[in-house]
């Protein structure tokens, strides 16, 4: 079976030249500059794990840290929350406006951050959210809601009726069998749902980028721009604060693996 | 990262919403308003958020306007537009995004749909593992991709050009030659799409019907004429996702290229997005809104079109 052995020698490259540059950039981050201009592929003589001290305090990689993980947390769970209220509202209701309103919330899925971010800044300008996390949490919870608009409603349409009619003979009100019967019944999709905007919330870049100068403000993909600037030939510290932000991506990928591909290739169907 | 929908409509194509409900829960649901207050929280932060920044785009893309003070703002009807089509810069990143779109788009779908047959074919297995190993890219920030490229492609120190030095090659500078800056963005942006390209087609091969395969095979069919007649047609909807997808991300690309070249060395890899928002800090902010605003035109209109000639034939 030499033709099956050839098949999986293509897969394993394949892999390899996915995975590969992840962890030579590791392995740098735990070597000196000496080391790397010596033999970039050899193993250091001792880890050199000073290298993420000095990316964590001088890099400023705890600071850009704190502010990701916050902006994630304050993104994520308001997200889930008003789209499982919205996509409620049109799984159970039927109401005049409906289709338009539904409509008008899909216009977030037309029209690219690219041509709203500037007229975003002028906006956050206005309200005096400049440099802080509110200008990224806010419009980063409105981003969400045309995607999870569309998930959550086709999500709780799909509930069996039974379950919603013995609820509601139980004397149970909407919001009860939004929170106590759907949201628990439709656990795995939510979850789904909060790891996508969990993913692009922290991968996030250009709006940041642009609404937020002081550093204080920063999150790490903005973080790691401005960092490969300023050390540009210190490679052990960018592949330090490098390692940083993928450790925690590659990790909730390996928990949740398999809903993540599937919520991210069937969320490319969607969209 | 969001994914954008060139077509709204294909996803409304639900069938009938609240079909899980019978007139008599509906009727007993409560107050004719309640199901506008599910809907406040979420249309209110969306449109302060969203809609008024689309609206103010359009808006702002008919003015000439330093971007500080609003009295200064006088319209000029669709000047901005105009002078960026007279801009030859405009029209050389523009050309380069083009150039991507072969890298980009078509070389991953390739390298992705190839072992998507293979295993198909040959009935691998292990294939979850692969997924897994073959995903990882996707679901990495644009910046950081391109920090740890530019540093894989150092030509001084860095381990690409180590390895093809001490086998004998003398391999170019990559993201600082002027020839070589824009493909290899290419290939790092055909580099984070090839395992997304896999994992979606090979969801589709196995939703294919194992009859057709028996059927090709009882007509005579060989590997790559099963290949051709079946597996191809039969993958034509997830080959349009996975086009789009990627024809989005060469348009808008802007992550890659900023954390690599930052449009250099000299104009040569200066994509759309990355032109747009330079000439914002010429405080040109309708000048800029109005190419992005054409971007985002010349993206729908193109993805809609790839999705029209791939997708939804008989459905």
């Amino acid at each position: 079976m030499i033709k099956r052995g050839l098949a999986y020698a293509v897969l394993v490259l394949g892999c390899l030249i996915a995975i590969v540059p992840f962890a030579i950039t590791t392995l740098a981050s735990l070597k000196t500059m000496p080391e790397i201009v010596q033999d970039v592929l050899a193993l250091p003589a001792t880890p050199a794990w000073g290298n993420y001290a000095e990316a964590w305090e001088q890099g400023r990689f705890s600071r850009f840290f704190l502010n990701s993980t916050v902006v994630a947390i304050a993104v994520v769970i308001p997200s889930v929350v008003f789209s499982s209220m919205t996509g409620y509202a049109f799984a159970r209701f039927r109401f005049r406006g409906s289709n338009a309103i539904f409509g008008y919330l899909l216009l977030g899925m037309v029209v690219p951050l690219q041509a709203m971010v500037v007229p975003l800044f002028y906006l956050l300008r206005e309200l005096n959210m400049l440099d802080s996390l509110w200008a990224l949490i806010l419009p980063q919870i409105a981003l969400s809601m045309s995607f999870g608009t569309l998930l959550m409603r086709q999500t709780f349409a799909s509930v069996p009726k039974d379950i919603v009619e013995a609820s509601v003979l139980d004397g149970a009100s909407s919001w009860q069998i939004l929170w106590q019967v759907m949201f628990p019944l439709s656990r795995p999709l939510i979850g789904t749902l909060g790891l996508l905007f969990f993913i692009w919330t922290w991968n996030e870049f250009l709006l940041p980028l642009v609404v937020n100068i002081d550093p204080d403000y920063h999150t790490l993909p903005v973080g790691l721009l401005y960092f490969q600037q300023r050390w540009t030939s210190n490679m052990p510290l960018i592949a330090a604060g490098a390692t940083i932000i993928f450790v925690p991506l590659i990790l909730i990928f390996m928990m949740f693996q398999k809903q993540l591909i599937r919520g991210l290739t069937e969320g490319a169907l969607k969209g | 990262m969001r994914p954008h929908s060139p077509e709204p409509g294909v996803l409304a194509g639900e069938p009938a919403i609240a079909a899980g409900f019978t007139a008599s829960s509906r009727r007993r649901a409560g107050p004719r308003w309640e199901p506008y207050l599910y809907l406040l929280p979420g249309v209110v932060v969306f449109t302060l958020f969203v809609v008024i920044p689309i609206v103010a785009a359009l808006a702002i893309s008919l003015t000439a306007w330093n971007g500080i003070s609003w009295d200064t703002a006088t319209f000029v009807g669709i000047d901005n537009y105009i002078q960026a089509f007279e801009e030859p810069r405009f029209w050389t990143a523009l050309w380069h995004n083009l150039i991507l779109i072969p890298y980009f788009v078509i070389l991953p779908t390739i390298l992705g749909l190839a072992p998507a047959a293979l295993v198909h074919q040959m009935k691998l297995r292990g294939a979850a593992l692969f997924q897994a190993g073959l995903f990882l890219p996707y679901i990495m920030p644009g910046v950081l991709i391109g920090v740890v490229w530019r540093w894989m492609l150092n030509p001084i120190f860095g381990p690409v050009n180590s390895v093809l030095e001490d086998i004998g090659f003398d391999p170019p500078t990559w993201l600082a030659d002027f020839t070589w800056a824009l493909p290899t963005i290419g290939f790092i942006g055909a580099w984070a799409a090839y395992g997304f390209c896999y994992v979606v087609l090979v969801a589709g091969i196995q939703k294919i019907p194992v009859d057709l395969y028996d059927a090709a095979r009882l007509d005579g069919a060989n590997g790559w004429q099963e290949f051709t007649a079946v597996t191809l047609p039969g993958l034509r909807r997830e080959i349009a996702v996975v086009l789009t997808v990627n024809l989005i991300n060469a348009l808008r690309a802007f992550d890659v290229v900023k954390a690599t070249t930052d449009g250099g060395p000299g104009d040569s890899t200066t994509v759309l997005a990355l032109f747009m928002m330079n000439s914002l800090d010429g405080n040109r902010a309708g000048y800029a809104i109005a190419i992005a605003l054409f971007l985002a035109v010349v993206t729908l209109v193109l993805s809609l079109a790839v999705l029209k000639l791939f997708g939804d034939r008989d459905d």
